[in-house]
């Protein structure tokens, strides 16, 4: 194994003692962590230029007030589902090379190592092992930078369903 | 003059979408493509698209900008279809071959790409070609094996192509709607016109006239 593999372990060994961020700023920024593509949260698209904008130009097409409005929030809405489906398309998660690959075998004596340069207790050493050899189980089965882009565009057809009803809805309705 | 995929058609890419009416275009983010795909290809599918529609309205050239993307979708997930099978085959021969994990995945998957598209060097064909007597399978009995390691993510792709056809279907439909409703308005501009003049109007639509 080496040093880099070794590095990358002992930091991976030490990020699990971590108890996550402890300043206002920190637990601010890691409060985003979850977010993916913000689609659902409710857009504001009312008090956009593009909007007054659009409802102008379809308003030269014969629709009603209320269909104008419609029509523009609804071709916004999905020209943002589609922007943010280019994004995570084209930004899957990261493919960890280094977990996907390691030989967890020949790794059990750097954990033994890092665990207690003393002499660790065996169990330590094992459940060590086990929690990478799961880390590494779930890495390998999702699959390569293609799989993971499918998997993730996979997530957004509901979203793209529901703007494209909305925005079909109200051409038609209008 | 270009050639369009989409429908096989030879069409004019001077001319710009701004000159099929006042646009709605400039206020819609604009589709993105991806870096080896060509910008002059994709305005060809669009002008085509439009080539189609008689003096289409503001909106129908927004609807139509949105229906070429979808086309365009459909084409890159069709590419990704068989870009899992390649990683497919590149993970399987990683995995039966004892000795192949030393040289990573990675180093596995570019020559098994390029052996696949004819253009692998002489070390990168041989190592796929050790890889393949190491794991003791032929080329297609590598593809069929990958094809049922990938089906959940070939599934997922096929749902996503058709979830494109489906926004297809959708567009059409309102595009259609925007033709018929301009048509009738059009007809009821030329009525008014022939109320206005008490004279019989020739040329006027009926109203049971199909959107095309």
């Amino acid at each position: 194994m080496t040093m880099n593999h070794r590095r990358s372990l002992a930091n991976r060994c030490n990020a699990l003692k971590s108890t996550g961020p402890r300043s206002a700023s920190g637990k601010r920024a890691s409060s985003q962590n979850s977010r993916k593509h913000g689609l659902n949260s409710a857009p504001d698209f009312e008090s956009s230029l593009e909007y007054r904008a659009l409802v102008e130009l379809i308003a030269e097409e014969g629709f009603s007030g209320f269909a104008c409005a419609d029509i523009a929030a609804g071709l916004l809405n999905y020209r943002r589902v589609m922007d943010a489906y280019y994004d995570t398309y084209t930004s899957p998660q990261a493919v960890d090379e280094f977990l996907r690959d390691a030989n967890m075998r020949a790794s059990n004596p750097i954990f033994s190592k890092l665990l207690s340069p003393s002499g660790s207790e065996p169990q330590d050493v094992r459940d060590m092992a086990a929690f990478f050899a799961s880390m590494q189980r779930q890495e390998r089965r999702k699959g390569g930078p293609v799989s993971r882009r499918s998997a993730d565009s996979y997530k957004l057809i509901r979203y793209q369903r529901n703007g494209i009803a909305r925005l079909s809805r109200a051409v038609r309705q209008g | 003059m270009l050639y369009n995929v989409h429908f096989g058609i030879y069409v004019d890419v001077a001319m710009p979408v701004e000159d099929k009416s006042k646009s709605l275009l400039p206020f819609l983010s604009s589709p993105k493509l991806l870096p080896n795909e060509s910008e002059v290809e994709f305005q060809a599918g669009l002008q085509s698209l439009l080539s189609e529609l008689d003096n289409p309205s503001a909106l129908a050239v927004a609807l139509v900008s949105q229906l070429n993307e979808c086309l365009w979708w459909i084409r890159r997930h069709t590419v990704d279809k068989e870009l899992l099978l390649h990683e497919a085959m590149a993970r399987l021969l990683s995995r039966e071959g004892s000795n192949w994990m030393g040289s990573g995945n990675s180093a596995l998957s570019v020559a098994l790409e390029h052996y696949l598209n004819g253009s692998a060097q002489k070390d990168q064909a041989a190592l796929i070609e050790e890889a393949l007597i190491d794991a003791n399978l032929t080329l297609s009995d590598l593809r069929a094996k990958a094809f049922k390691d990938a089906a959940r993510h070939i599934k997922m792709v096929d749902d996503l192509i058709h979830r494109q056809h489906q926004t297809i279907r959708h567009l059409q439909r309102s595009i259609d709607s925007i033709d018929y409703k301009s048509r009738l308005i059009k007809r009821m501009d030329l009525e008014l016109a022939a109320l206005e003049s008490k004279q019989p109007v020739k040329g006027v639509l009926s109203l049971d006239d199909e959107p095309s």
